[in-house]
């Protein structure tokens, strides 16, 4: 049942996003649009070319990362709005499978976002990202997305019972962490200190990791590319744990307080 | 005669300019809502920082970036305002369900969204103030030059806001006809502005075609004024050929023609959308 209730909640996302075309387009051509910006800042620096590949690669990231916030965190905010939450909660399936085909529908409808970056950005810029090298990077992207969407849950239910404050709140997390990951630059140029701190979130180390794995000691990797894979295995492993404990608690402390069904806005 | 209507029109303008205000920030504490406001110009000129810094290898071009620094930070004013002003269209006609009731109140519907268009503009001034402030404070930029006019920034700052405006009214027309989800269209052209007008590149890096359509843009003159007036000099070769006095009557000119497309095109919207039935939709589906 649990498996069911998996499939159902990501094909409802994998066919909303090819039912509206104006979200297709806007999940594609716009995000495609503010990217490029950045790579002309490089372009207009005479930066070496693969710097125009780090914000590529960056600019593929900023969509699941996006999907994270908006799709995975502020969703059980937006399901209350609309009076669903409640339906999940009468369900006999476990909430983490709800939150698990949340994860697995964000990122199979993200991938169309992420794909349209990265073809544009070697059509249009001609980036070079060496095919050889794509299979490891693929790897290590299966276990950045892994870890990313496992802290999504927890902001998932930790987002469950903020009320107006999660639109603002997730805006937050979007230029300030685009800053402390390093979607744009190699997070080394921050100094060890701060990529350490930037590092807690998945995304960091991964992009770092794949951009290592392309473009080698040009990317100016944080940490040996050998240390990622285990990090993100063991950020996973944590993340999924806190999620738990935290949804429970947090769906717990909602039926208290009785704010599951109040509307935020 | 005149003071009547005038005077009407300013009470509107501050009641919603008022409710504005409460719509955006009373739901939080003052130091998180500063947070919030600042928390994207602050980010988005450190990631600037650090790429020019890391192509520069550790001796940032600080002319480079100065250049770069000012047009991001100016152009805080068209996503948050132009996006701001559509997307209350789309809160208040399916989220708070409000919009029908403008229709029965001594209200016109442009000036009260000019109203409402406020609160972001108060935000974006306030992000761009701290932008100003940490450029020079922090990362030692230095913003103006001895023969920097601060009046006529002021001037220039206003009149290209005045144009976003317009432009945020044009927007919101559409969105009135139109369901919830084409706010990715108001997204999108701010972030296709953000490309065209040169707000963080040379424009002369854009292909051909690209620069063309960078030229019919107001936001493109209205960034290469204030470079010319904060830094001494411009920054697109593309625009040497024009003199400030031309940057001048550029950007007045466009403002004044999209303040009177907006009227124009806004009655026409707000007309169909009537007509249609559409001031209560709800499309979150």
């Amino acid at each position: 049942m649990n498996l069911a209730a998996v499939y159902a909640r990501a094909s409802v996302r994998v066919k909303a996003s090819f039912r509206e075309r104006s979200w297709l387009l806007g999940e594609t051509l716009f995000p495609f649009l503010a990217m490029s910006a950045f790579v002309l800042v490089y372009r207009g620096l005479r930066a070496p070319r693969e710097y125009e590949g780090f914000v590529v690669l960056g600019g593929a990231m900023i969509a699941y990362w996006n999907n994270v916030i908006w799709g995975m965190a502020s969703q059980f905010f937006w399901e209350r709005e609309q009076g669903q939450l409640q339906l999940y909660l009468i369900t006999p399936v476990s909430r983490m499978s709800i939150l698990l085909g949340m994860a697995l529908g964000g990122m199979a409808m993200t991938t169309t976002r992420a794909a349209a970056i990265l073809t544009g950005g070697i059509l249009l810029f001609h980036v070079s990202l060496p095919l050889e090298r794509a299979l490891p990077a693929f790897g290590l992207f299966l276990l950045t997305l892994g870890a990313a969407y496992s802290l999504g849950m927890i902001l998932s239910s930790l987002f469950l019972l903020w009320g107006r404050e999660v639109w603002h709140t997730a805006t937050i997390l979007q230029e300030p962490v685009y800053l402390l990951s390093g979607f744009y630059f190699p997070v080394s140029a921050m100094g060890v200190g701060i990529a350490i701190v930037g590092s807690i979130l998945p995304v960091t180390l991964g992009l770092d990791g794949i951009r290592q794995v392309f473009y080698g000691p040009a990317a100016h990797g944080l940490l040996p590319v050998r240390w990622i894979p285990p990090i993100q295995i063991a950020l996973t492993a944590i993340f999924l744990f806190v999620s738990a404990v935290s949804l429970r608690y947090m769906e717990n402390l909602g039926k208290q307080e009785g704010r599951l069904t109040v509307r935020g806005d | 005669m005149i003071v009547g209507p005038v005077k009407r029109l300013a009470q509107v303008l501050r009641t919603s300019a008022w409710l504005g205000w409460q719509v955006e920030a009373n739901w939080a504490e003052p130091w998180i809502f500063l947070m919030y406001a600042i928390a994207k110009p602050l980010a988005t000129t450190l990631i600037l920082f650090f790429m020019v810094r890391v192509v520069s290898q550790g001796h940032a071009n600080a002319e480079t970036f100065r250049f770069i620094f000012i047009g991001n930070t100016f152009f805080l004013y068209v996503t948050e305002v132009l996006i701001g002003i559509s997307w209350t269209v789309f809160r208040d006609r399916e989220d708070y369900e409000t919009l029908k009731y403008i229709y029965v109140a001594p209200v016109r519907l442009l000036p009260y969204l000019l109203g409402r268009a406020f609160t972001r503009v108060a935000t974006a001034t306030l992000g761009v103030l701290v932008a100003l402030l940490f450029g020079r404070l922090v990362l030692g930029l230095t913003i103006g030059v001895p023969g920097t006019n601060w009046l006529l920034v002021v001037g220039a700052v206003l009149l290209g806001l005045l144009g976003v405006l317009w432009l945020g009214i044009i927007l919101a027309g559409i969105s009135l006809v139109v369901a919830r989800h084409s706010m990715n269209l108001n997204e999108g052209l701010s972030g296709l502005f953000f490309l065209l007008c040169g707000a963080i590149f040379p424009l002369d890096v854009l292909p051909r075609w690209a620069l063309h359509l960078s030229l019919l843009l107001p936001f493109t003159y209205w960034l290469e004024l204030l470079r010319r007036m904060l830094t001494g000099r411009g920054f697109a070769a593309s625009l040497g050929r024009y003199g400030d006095g031309d940057l001048w009557w550029i950007l007045a000119l466009a403002t004044v023609g999209l303040c009177a497309l907006a009227l124009v095109w806004f009655r026409g919207c707000e007309r169909i959308a009537r007509e249609r039935g559409l001031i209560d939709w709800k499309t979150n589906y």
